[in-house]
């Protein structure tokens, strides 16, 4: 039952990744991403993560596709470039598409065919990602919103250089 | 396996029952409440009629509901000339359902043991309970706050989608409301989660039906009196209720955000106000007073304060915990429409500066408060 439940939610987020690539009108895009969020939340939650899966949802669809969905809603959607359907990079990136799919293929091909028996799943309870964040994530999550800081500084100054010529 | 689907598709039957139920009621009791202040009659057209008869049924004019929901199903459903047709029939669907979602995680009852309630039950239950509450985690309110997210998502499309200046100002006014007040209310959870050591919304029921100082009930309402007044007001302002109805105030912008919707797109919407009026009532009885506990109640019967117990039985205590939430949330949801009639509209730079540099500092004020005193107690 948990497999064919994580079966048909892995499909549904593929399908809204692709959509998320191939549909050129914005507002779209963006429910789309959103699908595919809540797609790879079902996904966790089916695994016993209830609070990565909560996270998902509240970090990626309550706050970030809102501020997303936010700044699309002030874009003139009459914009003739929303109605092209593909731009001249799509074979260039399906081409790269097949050769990643590919890559991947090789890799698993590599793996032995009798892999281990998945261990039955637990739930992971919000005292235990608690206490594995603390004890041994805190560093790495420090590391990454530095890290984070550093690239929004790299962009503004990107962006002011731009603009000053 | 098929005893615990039993049970909670009897569970989530009520829950939609509940909310679909109590959110008609309060279409009435919006009505009645603003005739009783204004000084007029209200709503008392609506009546049933015996067949072949002419005895009729007004009931205080409690019809008048289910000819709203009859003439919503029945008008033409209108659509105007939109930039997207597909996100303009998605948005009622995005605003109403993630506030139906937020239900699955408040306990409307404690333990329920089909088996002690109706001995015919024991040889298919056995000795089988279950929390009464759709969907049992352990991280309850970051639910509840995840899914008041997504429900700004159909308010934006609504107004986007609508290709209306009025929609759109609606939905930006609405979009940039509903985020800043989601700050507020989420610092004045935090200190409330900081009070009861835990994320879920049943362990928070259990630890409120201690009692402090040997007498008081320990309710929310009297560890966190400045959380309780922070949600509520985060609350109303989420919900785009008077005195925040700035997103689709009819002098101004027409009706907002929804201005371009007719019939039971409408209808969703309006239904969706009122049942996020029934979902925050419930959420203010489960942190704030009690939950489904009267003072002193707990699933064995009454602890009182003297230390004597006065046990009773099961199937009481089920109907007396559901029966009590149900009033209690009935009771929190007429406050927050007497709210409405009783105060005026902000101005939008009043409201924004409101939540921004009243509610959030207090808030913030009140988790340092909270943090020192549980610093202090341990």
């Amino acid at each position: 039952m948990t497999g064919a439940f994580i079966a048909f939610f892995s499909l549904l987020a593929v399908a809204f990744a692709a959509l998320v690539m191939t549909v050129r009108q914005p507002m779209r895009g963006a429910l789309a991403l959103c699908g595919h969020m809540v797609s790879l939340a079902a996904i966790y939650a089916a695994l016993g993560a209830h609070v990565v899966a909560i996270f998902q949802v509240l970090v990626y669809v309550g706050a970030v596709m809102v501020f997303m969905v936010y700044t699309i809603m002030f874009l003139d959607d009459r914009d003739p470039s929303c109605r092209q359907l593909f731009s001249r990079l799509a074979l260039p990136a399906l081409a790269a598409a097949l050769v990643v799919a590919g890559a991947f293929r090789w890799l698993f091909g590599e793996l032995p065919a009798g892999a281990p028996a998945a261990a039955p799943v637990d739930i992971f309870t919000f005292s235990a990602f608690s206490l594995a964040f603390m004890k041994q994530y805190w560093f790495h999550f420090e590391l990454a919103t530095v890290l984070l800081l550093v690239g929004v500084v790299a962009a503004w100054a990107a962006v002011r250089e731009g603009r000053d010529g | 396996m098929i005893q615990d689907l039993v049970v909670y598709l009897l569970f989530m039957g009520y829950a939609i029952g509940f909310m679909l139920g109590l959110a008609t009621l309060f279409t009435w009791v919006e009505r009645k409440q603003s005739a009783v202040m204004a000084d007029r009659i209200g709503a008392n057209r609506c009546y049933l009629r015996l067949p072949f008869t002419n005895v009729r049924f007004v009931a205080w004019g409690l019809f008048h509901g289910i000819a709203d929901g009859a003439k919503m199903l029945l008008k033409e459903n209108f659509t105007p000339k939109t930039y997207d047709r597909l996100c303009y029939n998605l948005a009622p669907w995005l605003a109403a359902v993630p506030v139906l979602l937020v239900f699955a995680v408040v306990p409307f009852g404690g333990t329920l043991a089909p088996g002690r309630l109706l001995p015919q039950l024991h040889p298919f239950f056995g000795e089988r309970s279950y929390a009464m509450q759709v969907a049992h985690m352990d991280a309850g309110i970051l639910v509840v706050l995840s899914f008041s997210g997504i429900g700004i998502l159909g308010t934006m499309l609504a107004g986007w989608s609508s290709n209306n200046k009025f929609s759109l100002l609606g939905a930006a006014r609405a979009a940039s409301q509903m985020i800043s007040y989601e700050v507020a209310m989420g610092l004045a959870l935090i200190s409330l989660v900081a009070t009861y050591g835990t994320l879920d919304l049943g362990a928070m029921v259990r630890w409120q039906s201690g009692t402090l100082f040997g007498v008081l009930p320990a309710w929310g309402i009297f560890t966190q009196p400045l959380a309780l007044l922070l949600f509520l007001t985060a609350a109303i302002a989420e919900n785009k209720r008077v005195p925040f109805d700035l997103p689709e105030c009819e002098s101004e912008l027409v009706s907002g955000y929804f201005t371009e919707y007719t019939a039971m797109k409408m209808g969703l919407f309006m239904l969706s106000e009122f049942i996020e009026i029934v979902v925050v009532s419930a959420l203010l009885v489960t942190m704030f007073l009690g939950g489904y506990n009267l003072p002193f109640l707990t699933d064995g019967g009454f602890v009182l304060p003297t230390g004597s117990v006065w046990h009773l039985s099961h199937p009481a205590v089920v109907l007396l915990q559901v029966a009590t939430f149900l009033v209690k949330v009935f009771l929190a949801g007429c406050f927050m429409i007497q709210i409405r009639w009783s105060l005026p509209r902000f101005r939008y730079d009043q409201l924004m500066a409101f939540g921004w540099k009243f509610l959030m500092p207090l808030a913030a004020v009140n988790l340092v408060a909270t943090a020192g005193v549980r610093w202090w107690l341990t």
